[in-house]
């Protein structure tokens, strides 16, 4: 017998019986459990306790923003429209502007509208946001002004997920497979 | 005598307008031919959002080009950008111009190289063909439709 067959074979007896890895970037010992006090997309103020019962989806971004942030939201929707229906109603998307002077209530709810109604917008002032953004240690930040008097706002890209209720588990990037999204997002559901 | 030549001077004119409408119809086969553009679609936004445009441009000529810009009747303000990531940061960086090798294809995809089309000049709906125009240092100018598609079109 080859002297590497022990090892491979302790390694698959391992990987088969032990409890399944993650398969996007796991923060359950990283981060800290939802916790915000924003204003949502009808005006009203909002803390996490009241996203609590589902799992959440956490991205920060900008409604004037025509490339990452529709990109990450349609594959969050493309990942969500592959699950059985039960499961895709246990899971909400936050959509955090880190942009309030031009993303007010009303554009942030026309413009989650247009994603599905499991997206919902919120944003706050400068305090609650740096609040929210300084806790799971992203950026942001705004570019110059142009002529027409448009900036870019540079803001973290990827997903934060938390659990049903509001603990830290996941970091999705656009750069993982959207194999390993919906695996781990059905996880997230399941271990509810 | 006078009216006589006075008529005859239209047709004398047609062959040459024949001959020129046959090569601008000439050039414009031969440059698409060598400049192909493919998977041309505008991800539309609600209301006066920017717009991403996307689209796959193969340079199938011998020469390399440079793509200088693009515009369309139905926005007011089109600009090429590109998406940079750094450290889990994404921003927005302005492309002046991009060169495509002889034989080269480029690919504006999300996350990556996009057209950003602002100020709408009339009112657009998803489906709709939507004409843009590409603009390039040393080759004709290539006009081109582009579909617009929904926010959730990846």
């Amino acid at each position: 017998m080859p002297r590497w067959i022990i090892p491979v074979l302790v390694t698959l007896w391992l990987a088969g019986c032990g409890e399944q890895a993650w398969q996007t970037k796991d923060i359950s010992d990283l981060m800290p459990p939802l916790a915000f006090e924003l204003v949502d997309e009808n005006g009203n103020e909002v803390t996490a306790d009241r996203f609590l019962g589902k799992s959440t989806l956490l991205f920060f971004g900008f409604t004037h923003c025509p490339d990452v942030c529709p990109t990450t939201l349609a594959r969050l929707d493309a990942a969500t429209q592959r699950m059985d229906e039960a499961v895709r109603d246990d899971i909400r998307v936050l959509f955090v502007s880190v942009d309030p002077r031009r993303d007010d209530p009303e554009t942030l709810r026309t413009y989650t509208d247009a994603f599905g109604p499991q997206f919902i917008g919120l944003t706050g002032d400068k305090t609650a946001i740096d609040e929210l953004t300084r806790r799971y240690r992203v950026t942001y930040g705004y570019g110059e002004e142009d002529s027409n008097g448009n900036y870019d706002v540079s803001h973290s890209s990827a997903v934060f997920a938390f659990n049903d209720q509001g603990e830290a588990r996941l970091l999705i990037r656009d750069s993982d497979p959207m194999d390993a999204v919906v695996a781990d997002l059905e996880r997230l559901v399941e271990d509810a | 005598m006078s009216r006589n030549s006075l008529a005859s001077l239209p047709r004398l004119v047609r062959p040459w307008c024949w001959l020129l409408l046959l090569l601008i119809g000439t050039s414009g086969a031969l440059s698409a031919a060598e400049l192909k553009v493919n998977e041309a679609r505008i991800r539309l936004l609600p209301g006066e959002l920017p717009a991403a445009g996307y689209f796959t441009l193969a340079n199938t000529s011998e020469a390399d080009i440079t793509l200088i810009g693009a515009n369309s009747p139905a926005f007011g303000n089109v600009t090429m950008h590109r998406t940079v990531n750094q450290d889990g940061v994404a921003s927005m960086k302005p492309l002046a111009q991009l060169e495509l090798a002889a034989g080269e294809q480029l690919e504006f995809a999300p996350g990556g190289h996009h057209l950003m089309l602002m100020k709408r000049t009339r009112a657009l709906a998803i489906g709709d063909d939507i004409e843009v125009t590409l603009f390039f240092a040393n080759e004709p100018e290539q006009r081109v439709m582009f579909r617009a598609v929904s926010p959730t079109t990846q």
